[in-house]
């Protein structure tokens, strides 16, 4: 296939995922956008170095998290809300606890958190990635991402919770 | 395993994705032996499934994809072997260029050679004729003196070209020619070039 017709088929199948991921990272449309062109650009450069093709995927969700890593050094702007410790407590999930949610009130609630939870937990809803995959996006041992993602669920779980139901403490 | 476990296990869980992930077996089996678990399981499988839509739900900028492909840079792939090639192309190029521009040379050089001619013209005595521009009858006797003492003489041929008379190797032509001078002549000679100087060797003159 021709390079460019290979480039414009890879663009079309995962700009999509990537915008989201960005933008559940940075909580900025134009931001996401530069996330999502800045990767498939780095791609054009490198991609051929990819020894898996399998691996397109992967490769393209950590190239942007590394580029929004980057950028968060730059900026330096981001101030987050940190994950309570406790795991014990875990939240009854009532079936409808998202129902009423809508995607601007999920990002400005992801926004919240620190982005070393928020990023695997976005992973892990968005994507369809393993926990593998996901801790190998963030260059993260796996006992390290599926903590983070448990606690980060959590926290998730009681906010929505807060914001629609009310939340029954699991005994 | 107590459900407290299984729970902690199965927070993670999101359905069919993970059916193939080992850590999960052991506390999906132990939900099926408890329904309050199990109806728990359903709840946040559901409402993982419900964030995920929603989170789906959002949509790149409209020309998103377009932008991305219109602007790909162009990549330099640092390929050694195509490297390589080329630099044979470029050298291969370079050598040919160069020996063409030889033979060119040699032929200039071997065009310029001896060649015999026959020239008609008026006999010049050079220093006057380059110097002031003088020749013709009226200047006869100062270009037949000039000659015979040993200034270079030349033929001004009809179509205006010059030509510097020479002897042979260690011969002059002066004491030949001095009679001729300002005198229409046709001398037949060897033509060659000298740093675009033209000159004839003289073999024989023949007087009209």
């Amino acid at each position: 296939m021709p390079a460019d017709l290979e480039f414009e088929n890879l663009v079309n199948v995962y700009y999509r995922d990537l915008y989201r991921f960005g933008l559940s990272l940075t909580g900025s449309e134009a931001d996401a956008a530069d996330l999502t062109q800045q990767t498939f650009y780095i791609w054009a450069n490198k991609g051929n170095q990819l020894q898996k093709p399998a691996s397109v995927k992967t490769w393209l969700f950590t190239t942007l998290h590394r580029e929004f890593l980057k950028t968060c050094r730059r900026q330096n702007r981001f101030s987050h809300e940190s994950i309570d410790e406790r795991t014990e407590d875990l939240p009854t999930v009532p079936a409808n606890c998202a129902d009423r949610a809508d995607s601007q009130t999920l990002l400005r609630i992801l926004g919240e958190m620190a982005e070393d939870f928020r990023a695997p937990l976005v992973l892990y809803y968005m994507e369809d990635l393993s926990y593998k995959e996901i801790a190998d996006v963030l260059a993260l041992p796996l006992g390290t991402v599926q903590s983070r993602i448990a606690r980060a669920k959590i926290q998730l779980l009681r906010r929505l919770s807060e914001t629609n139901l009310p939340v029954e403490q699991a005994k | 395993m107590n459900t407290r476990d299984a729970k902690q296990i199965l927070l993670l869980y999101r359905g069919t994705i993970d059916d193939l992930d080992p850590q999960f077996h052991a506390a999906l089996a132990y939900a099926k032996s408890d329904p309050g678990l199990a109806e728990w399981l359903r709840a946040q499988t559901k409402c993982y499934d419900t964030i995920q839509a929603t989170l789906r739900e959002i949509e790149p900028p409209l020309g998103l994809s377009e932008k991305i492909v219109r602007r790909r840079p162009i990549p330099f792939h640092c390929d050694w072997s195509r490297i390589l090639q080329l630099a044979a192309v470029i050298l291969i190029s370079a050598t040919v260029t160069a020996l063409l521009m030889k033979w060119s040379e040699r032929r200039h050089v071997s065009g310029a050679g001896p060649q015999e001619i026959l020239v008609t013209g008026e006999v010049l005595d050079m220093t006057c004729y380059i110097a002031s521009n003088l020749s013709g009858p009226d200047h006869a006797k100062c270009a037949r003196d000039c000659i015979r003492s040993g200034l270079p003489a030349g033929i001004k041929a009809q179509d205006g070209k010059v030509y510097l008379l020479t002897g042979g190797p260690g011969h002059s032509i002066n004491a030949e020619v001095a009679d001729y001078a300002a005198k229409t002549v046709t001398i037949k000679g060897k033509q060659t070039v000298r740093d675009g100087f033209a000159q004839l060797q003289v073999e024989e003159i023949r007087k009209l």
